[in-house]
């Protein structure tokens, strides 16, 4: 059998693109949320973390973010943002929870919510092209070391994209360090880490705590919060 | 030292040496820009760096400006300001002048290239009289908000659409429903250009006490052309309401009037008229190349102002944020993606709500201070250069390979 080769890093890049589509309350959020393209709802619950790297934003997604912000309906926004699209086997799942979501709460309202005008949620899409940066991380301490100068766009293709690459089980960098015989305990705990509710900045400084944790002597730049 | 090295210097070395790796699966792609001027407007500063960073990528670009007789400049003008909904009165000899200069224009200019990107309106029927297989792909690149044209405007324009692969908004309340794809590539700001760049602390005083400006005391600043959308007159009258409380603040309001905008000069004076004989309320009407005169101003200014009813995208916004000042801002257009509560600077709905936000942020130092460096990071990672760049790097490769939700390239 063969060797693990090293990690290979890759980078990524999103190319986001208007649907034509735009609310303006939540009637509007539902019937939108029926009918758009997956790549739609899954750039607003999903790729949408990578708009976000420093703590703007009080909900992982655009939909509860949108839905506080705009239509001050916080019992929704709460709602939404406790909803996570990788405990979700596929789109269509996901789809089937937001309309649920959406529909409960309007079933009891005797007011559609509305945004004020100029605060409509217009629906994007995105693809996502990905490529390798030609850096490769031989050992699992080349891998520490490197943490810090890693791309936060590649914390996203390694979490949260390897996700869904590899049927929500798990990301690339626990992955390749289960390849190399690490430490089970650490591995586990890097795959527990609640990575839809974190930026991509704070993800990046809790697999740094757990490396530090289980690998003191390594050597862990810090990264600035 | 390249351009891009100069570069590394704001955004860091991997940053510059990841957008140099994405470029590479573009090498040698012959890419022509057009537009309808060299020198002035914020379409030309773009191309000003662009054209340059994308060849030090290695790719093969080129710029090629349409012209015409000045009645077709009149005409673009009036499809210009149609496209973003005003009032204009085109004649039928007005758009077969716009169609005639395009088909000469499409003889003269050398468009041999994998892709050609059209900015704006002007150049917008080169792809109909341009021969099959000349051009690989055309984009169409919108600058304004064309989410509410004039009619007629429209009309005429959207008869030129079928003939490119793609086009481009600055924001998706920017478009319309149209029948190609519609990326989004936010504008960005040149870090190291005079609007931007450090300017040394004695050079800053100077400029200050020569406008009249004490750089001792907090001072409030918007700049914005003297427009009724920007509402000047509801900024002078947060400032009013500030200032009783805190005696020592300073306000500038600082911009030009076009010459195409006969209403400028009407708002002008009569901001004028309200900014009255208070010695600390200065109105200075700056000519359009006074970058350096607006850097050091936004950053001298302990609060930046941008209090629009209506707003493109807002790069004084982005400006703001770039020399870590929190930005009051109305909640409208691109501000609303820029200004975030309580992190970058506050969103308002009235003078009322700008005012009591402006006693907030004087009251609250650190939180000032935070906000201010937060909006420095968020502009980093978001609106300059680089990252429009590398925007528009991944929409060509988009447009190479057409097929799937992740490509790896």
């Amino acid at each position: 059998m063969n060797a693990p080769g090293p990690f290979a890093l890759y980078d990524c890049s999103l190319a986001r693109y208007a649907s034509g589509r735009y609310c303006s309350n939540l009637r509007e959020l539902l019937e939108a949320v029926r009918v758009v393209p997956d790549m739609v709802l899954e750039h607003h619950m999903m790729r949408c973390a990578l708009d976000d790297h420093f703590e703007l934003y009080e909900f992982p997604n655009d939909l509860a973010r949108w839905c506080w912000d705009a239509l001050g309906d916080h019992v929704l926004a709460e709602s939404l943002g406790l909803l996570d699209p990788y405990r979700l086997a596929s789109s269509a799942d996901l789809r089937t929870a937001l309309v649920k979501v959406i529909e409960e709460r309007l079933w009891g309202m005797e007011r559609v919510p509305w945004c004020r005008p100029g605060l409509e949620l217009h629906l994007i899409g995105s693809r996502l092209m990905a490529y390798d940066t030609g850096e490769r991380l031989p050992t699992l301490a080349a891998l520490v070391e490197g943490m810090p100068r890693i791309p936060l766009r590649s914390f996203y293709y390694h979490v949260h994209e390897a996700r869904r690459r590899r049927g929500n089980l798990f990301d690339d960098f626990s992955a390749w360090l289960e390849e190399r015989d690490a430490d089970p305990a650490m591995v586990v705990k890097l795959r527990a880490i609640d990575f839809y509710f974190l930026n991509l900045n704070q993800l990046r400084l809790e697999f740094i705590q757990i490396f530090r944790q289980y690998l003191p002597d390594a050597e862990v730049k810090k990264v600035a919060p | 030292m390249s351009l891009l090295d100069r570069y590394e210097e704001v955004v860091g070395h991997f940053e510059v040496q990841r957008l140099r790796q994405l470029a590479e699966r573009l090498q040698g792609k012959r890419i022509v820009h057009v537009n309808s001027t060299r020198v002035g407007g914020g379409v030309a500063e773009i191309l000003r760096w662009m054209v340059p960073l994308m060849e030090e990528l290695g790719l093969r670009p080129r710029w090629e400006v349409i012209t015409g007789p000045p009645d077709f400049y009149r005409v673009t003008k009036a499809f210009h300001n149609g496209l973003q909904g005003f009032a204009v009165t085109l004649k039928t000899r007005d758009f077969d002048l716009h169609n005639e200069i395009n088909r000469e224009n499409a003889k003269k200019l050398n468009l041999e290239a994998d892709i050609v990107i059209i900015h704006d309106p002007q150049p917008i029927y080169l792809p109909s009289f341009t021969p099959a297989g000349k051009v690989g792909s055309w984009i169409w690149r919108c600058h304004v908000d064309a989410s509410r044209p004039n009619f007629a405007v429209w009309r005429y324009l959207e008869k030129a659409i079928p003939s490119f692969q793609a086009t481009i908004f600055s924001m998706p309340a920017f478009t319309r429903s149209l029948p190609c794809p519609m990326f989004m590539i936010p504008p960005a700001i040149d870090p190291l250009s005079d609007k931007n760049c450090q300017i040394p602390e004695p050079e800053r005083i100077e400029t200050l006490i020569k406008l009249g400006v004490d750089p001792e005391r907090p001072l409030l600043l918007q700049v914005s052309r003297f427009d009724r959308f920007k509402d000047p007159l509801g900024v002078i009258a947060a400032y009013h309401l500030v200032k009783r409380y805190h005696p020592e603040l300073q306000l500038v309001l600082a911009g030009g009037t076009a010459d195409d905008d006969p209403e400028g000069t009407e708002v002008y004076n009569e901001v004028m008229e309200e900014a009255g004989e208070d010695r600390d309320l200065k109105i200075l009407l700056l000519p359009p190349d006074a970058h350096r005169t607006i850097n050091i101003l936004q950053r001298s200014a302990i609060i930046v102002l941008q209090k629009s009813l209506r707003e493109g995208f807002g790069l004084t916004v982005t400006e703001a944020l770039w020399k870590g000042r929190p930005v009051i801002g109305g909640a409208c257009g691109g501000i609303t993606l820029q200004v975030h509560d309580y992190q970058t600077g506050f969103l308002v709905y009235s003078p009322e709500g700008a005012a009591y936000r402006i006693r907030y942020l004087l009251r609250y130092a650190d939180k000032r201070q935070r906000m201010g460096r937060t909006g420095h990071d968020f502009v980093r990672e978001h609106f300059l250069l680089i990252r429009n760049l590398r925007d528009y790097l991944t929409m060509l490769l988009c447009l190479q390979h057409p097929e799937g939700d992740v490509v790896v390239v």
